[in-house]
Order: C-alpha cells, then sequence, then structure tokens
C-alpha cells in the first residue's frame, strides 16, 4: 500500500528545486563583494520538467527510488559585470529569492492538502 | 538538499561583512596614529574576499561565533572557520601600501629632524563607504537568513 501519490513525488520535486534556488541566491548574494565571482542559477522550468520525467519513468521502471531532485547549476549570463569581474546583481538576487519563497510556500500548501486528502481516503469509513 | 545549507552560507557571508566592518572601523580609529609595534604610522587595512569552494561544511552557530579576535591572527591572515561550499571567505587582511601623509609639527614626539610628523593616509569618506557596503550587504544576507527560517517554519507546518 503506498501513502504517497504521484502528486506529492512531484510535489516533493518541486520542494527540493525552490529549496536549491533558494541556496543558490544566498550563495550569490554571499559572494556580492567578492572580486572575479560569476552568478550561478539554473534553468527552473527545464530542470523541472527533467526530474517529473525522471520520477514518472521510474515509477513505471523497477520501482527504484531516484532520490532528491539535483538541479544542473551553470553559470548565469547576460548579467551585467564590474570591474572587479563580479557580475552579482542585487536586484535580480532578492527577485530570485522572493520567488523561492512563494514557490516553497505553495508547494508546502499543495503537500499539505494532498496528504489530507489521503488522510480523508483511509478515514472514510469512520 | 538541505535548508540549513542556506544559512550556513550566509552566516560565512555575515561573517565576511562583520570581519570588513571591523577593519574600518579599525582603520578609523588609527587615523591619526603615528606610532605602531614596528615605530611606523599606522597602515591603512583592506579585507580580500574569497568565494569558498568544496569543503568541510561547519554549522551556523560556529560561523556566526567563531572567536577570531582579528587582530590577534597572524599578521596577513584570519584564522579559518570552515566555510560551507559556496560562501565566502575573508582570504587575507592586507596592508595599504600608500606612502604616509606628512604633516609640519616640530613640536610632537614623532616628528622626525625637518619636524614633519607622518600620518596614515586614511581618508574618512572612503572609509564611510566601505561601511556603508559592509552594512548593507549584512542586511542583505541576513534577510537571506530570514527567508529560510521562513521556509523551514513553512515545512514544518506540514505536520501540524
Amino acid at each position: 500500500m503506498h501513502i504517497s501519490t504521484p502528486l506529492s513525488g512531484e510535489l516533493a520535486r518541486y520542494l527540493d528545486l525552490s529549496s536549491a534556488e533558494l541556496k543558490l541566491t544566498a550563495e550569490n548574494m554571499a559572494n556580492l563583494d567578492t572580486p572575479g565571482y560569476r552568478t550561478l542559477g539554473f534553468d527552473f522550468a527545464a530542470e523541472m520538467a527533467r526530474s517529473v520525467a525522471e520520477a514518472g519513468w521510474a515509477r513505471r521502471g523497477p520501482g527504484k527510488d531516484v532520490g532528491p531532485a539535483t538541479p544542473k547549476v551553470g553559470k548565469v549570463d547576460g548579467l551585467l559585470e564590474r570591474p572587479d569581474g563580479n557580475n552579482v546583481s542585487i536586484d535580480r538576487e532578492g527577485l530570485n529569492m522572493a520567488e523561492a519563497q512563494l514557490q516553497f510556500r505553495i508547494g508546502t500548501e499543495l503537500l499539505k492538502h494532498e496528504f489530507s486528502r489521503v488522510s480523508n481516503a483511509i478515514h472514510e469509513d469512520k | 538538499m538541505n535548508l540549513f545549507g542556506v544559512m550556513e552560507v550566509s552566516g560565512s557571508a555575515l561573517k565576511a561583512e562583520r570581519i570588513r566592518a571591523e577593519v574600518v572601523a579599525a582603520n578609523m580609529a588609527n587615523a591619526e596614529t603615528t606610532r605602531t609595534a614596528d615605530g611606523t604610522p599606522y597602515q591603512r587595512q583592506h579585507v580580500v574576499f574569497g568565494a569558498a569552494g568544496a569543503g568541510i561544511g561547519g554549522n551556523f552557530r560556529s560561523q556566526l561565533l567563531a572567536a577570531d579576535g582579528l587582530f590577534s591572527a597572524s599578521p596577513g591572515t584570519v584564522p579559518g572557520v570552515q566555510t560551507p561550499p559556496g560562501g565566502v571567505e575573508v582570504t587575507a587582511v592586507v596592508a595599504d601600501r600608500a606612502a604616509p601623509i606628512r604633516r609640519y609639527d616640530p613640536q610632537h614626539p614623532d616628528a622626525d629632524k625637518d619636524g614633519y610628523v607622518a600620518y596614515p593616509d586614511i581618508n574618512p569618506l572612503t572609509e564611510m563607504v566601505d561601511l556603508m557596503g559592509a552594512t548593507r550587504a549584512y542586511g542583505l544576507n541576513s534577510s537571506a537568513v530570514q527567508a529560510a527560517k521562513g521556509m523551514i517554519t513553512a515545512s514544518l507546518d506540514i505536520l501540524k
């Protein structure tokens, strides 16, 4: 019997990626004044699609757990570079942090609802 | 992925910015110091930040409460506390090589034979701008800690 549903697995991946996003934003903010530091980031939508596809494949396959979602992190280009070689933009990082927080909030709320739905199904006979 | 890792990274930045503010304070406090241990006028100090690569992560508390008296360290270095990967660390505190400013004051005990006294070349404006930068960056990273705290609280709410 399974307590976890496909949706709860996907939400867990969504939360993994949101917290990875927050951690990268925190790293970029920490290195705001480090000479030569390049902004790190990943494509959220593409990584989410890849991660969900991976999880779906694993569910249909031998039933192995694929583990937490780990995004492919790369250097962000197209940002204005300062003379010291650092290209961290406070505006970009501030927005990303707000976005990651809201995404995480959405993820936890949806997960709560999913679990209460499973809980309702369990208590149906009462 | 561990949400507490965010706190470690931001903690390393809080520490680095605090050291930067301490160095600015030391520079301003010694703006008129004409005599140091080796007999020369005080030299302005700079912090050098470096991105921490792979390393052994410390925890948030050890990052913040590390007992590293800035000037008890061996000259030019700050004792290493383990900085988490992706965090920031103060790799060195280096002295400015600018020549001292000479002011005519023959009565001063440190005056040379021509009556000139060597004072450190410290501009209060530059120091204030640096201090302001350190303060703002500290605030930015502390708001990142607040964000991580909010997310941890939200995930604890799932249990309710």
